[in-house]
């Protein structure tokens, strides 16, 4: 799926259901960042799923209480987010990082070029347009920066056997990677590459790659969830993707 | 990060203290300045407001996490976990946000569903969705054991067939946007809309509180 070819307010629903996985969630959370009315529209179908929630309420069994109560007197409570306003809903996803705070600081776009400009050179990329790429980049830039900054970064480069060259930069203590890839052989129309996370935890889609511009390099895409022992797999599938691999790799680079 | 009692959107005539009633929950937004000052208190550690955040929410939590992940095990490692998640970060709830009830419910779907899509459980899904094994009505059936509220009951019975399925498929089997649309052998693009347009409706039949 492109955001970009369709209406992105579209994704609300599933949104609020948390049914719109990775890349495509942080692409629509981008989106809302700067779209008053569909935060409002979101924080209004939430309102409709607790109430799907509440309907199906049960008796909790008696032990758990106890037990719960027990184990937070014993745990240390996070302090108030940073961040001024939405970060609230970040606890939701990620204890760690409110999901929405204003742009980070200039230490971290500079790092970021950095690490960007490396990985852009291994991958065989001329430094051409990176000014407009880190433009572009603004979004998921702490994604990407969380990733690239991590103190077990890691980086890795393979060709694609249909061509081009593919480059990730994982982080086992952030469980993600950053994808980037250039010179990627156009596919036809109605075929787009589907990255996977494969390994003991079985195999995971993560992200529909958006080729058929004809822009040299793709991502950086943040690939979340790793785990140990996770290989990173790319495949043609038909538009939209699949569930499970339907092709052979044109890509395998191992994780560990 | 303002406190619970300072919403500028509140319901007229209600206020903090007075309670919601047994089980009064079922409506989101009742009671929520309520459970929104108590998640306030529980932000400074406060833990009997917690014991008593625990009493009001751990049966919906539960009811949810059940209905998405079936396992009965796991679903009670799953509840636990999203409970203590309230207790953790009890200071990122701001009422200005949406109510604490949604808030609590997020979690608590956020939890159930990266639960089931990992693990071999997400592997299993997908074979079933890749062969459509996986139909509507299993969802619906598990769901139907559990809605025992009747409004929200007759305001799914409002939507449309297409928009029905969609959001329960969605919010009750964890699926993404994509498994449902292989689910129900329909476009992407068709899937979203519809559980957009299916949130709108139900939201606008709930009468949700905003």
């Amino acid at each position: 799926m492109r955001l970009g070819g369709s209406d992105p307010h579209t994704l609300a629903g599933a949104y609020a259901m948390d049914a719109v996985p990775e890349p495509d969630r942080s692409r629509f959370e981008r989106h809302l960042a700067g779209c008053d009315s569909c935060r409002q529209e979101v924080r209004g179908l939430r309102e409709a799923t607790a109430a799907l929630a509440a309907a199906t309420e049960v008796r909790p069994p008696a032990g758990l209480r106890d037990a719960v109560l027990r184990t937070a007197g014993q745990t240390r409570q996070l302090p108030p987010a940073a961040a001024p306003v939405p970060a609230a809903w970040a606890a939701a996803r990620d204890q760690r990082r409110p999901w929405w705070r204003p742009r980070p600081v200039v230490a971290v776009a500079v790092a970021l070029a950095c690490v960007l400009a490396v990985v852009a050179v291994a991958a065989g990329v001329a430094t051409y347009g990176m000014q407009g790429r880190l433009d572009q980049t603004q979004g998921r830039d702490h994604a990407v920066a969380a990733v690239l900054s991590a103190s077990d970064a890691k980086m890795m480069s393979a060709p694609v056997t249909t061509g081009g060259t593919a480059t990730v930069v994982m982080s086992h203590h952030e469980r993600a990677l950053v994808f980037t890839a250039a010179d990627l052989h156009v596919l036809p129309a109605g075929e787009s590459y589907e990255l996977w996370l494969i390994g003991p935890a079985g195999t995971r889609p993560a992200g529909m790659i958006d080729a058929s511009s004809r822009a040299r390099m793709v991502g950086p895409m943040v690939v979340s969830g790793l785990a140990a022992g996770d290989s990173v797999g790319m495949t043609v599938e038909p538009d939209g993707g699949s569930p499970r691999p339907t092709s052979p790799p044109v890509l395998l680079i191992n994780l560990r | 990060m303002t406190e619970g009692q300072h919403r500028s959107r509140g319901e007229p005539g209600r206020r903090p203290g007075r309670g919601p009633g047994p089980g009064g929950q079922a409506r989101p937004g009742r009671g929520a300045d309520e459970l929104g000052a108590l998640l306030t208190r529980v932000a400074r550690g406060d833990q009997d407001a917690y014991a008593a955040v625990y009493d009001r929410t751990a049966g919906q939590v539960l009811g949810l996490v059940r209905t998405v992940v079936r396992d009965p095990a796991q679903s009670e490692e799953v509840m636990q976990e999203v409970l203590l998640d309230v207790w953790r970060s009890a200071s990122r709830f701001d009422a200005e946000l949406g109510s604490a009830a949604a808030w609590v419910m997020t979690l608590a779907h956020r939890r159930a569903v990266d639960r089931v899509r990992s693990e071999q459980k997400a592997a299993e899904r997908e074979m079933r969705v890749a062969s459509s094994g996986v139909a509507y009505d299993e969802v619906a059936e598990a769901v139907e054991a559990r809605l025992d509220r009747e409004r929200v009951r007759r305001c799914l019975g409002s939507l449309t067939e297409l928009q029905r399925e969609s959001v329960t498929l969605a919010y009750y089997g964890g699926y993404t946007y994509r498994e449902v649309a292989r689910l129900l052998g329909v476009a992407v693009g068709t899937v979203k809309t519809r559980m957009r347009d299916g949130l709108i409706r139900l939201r606008d039949c709930l009468g949700v509180d905003l």
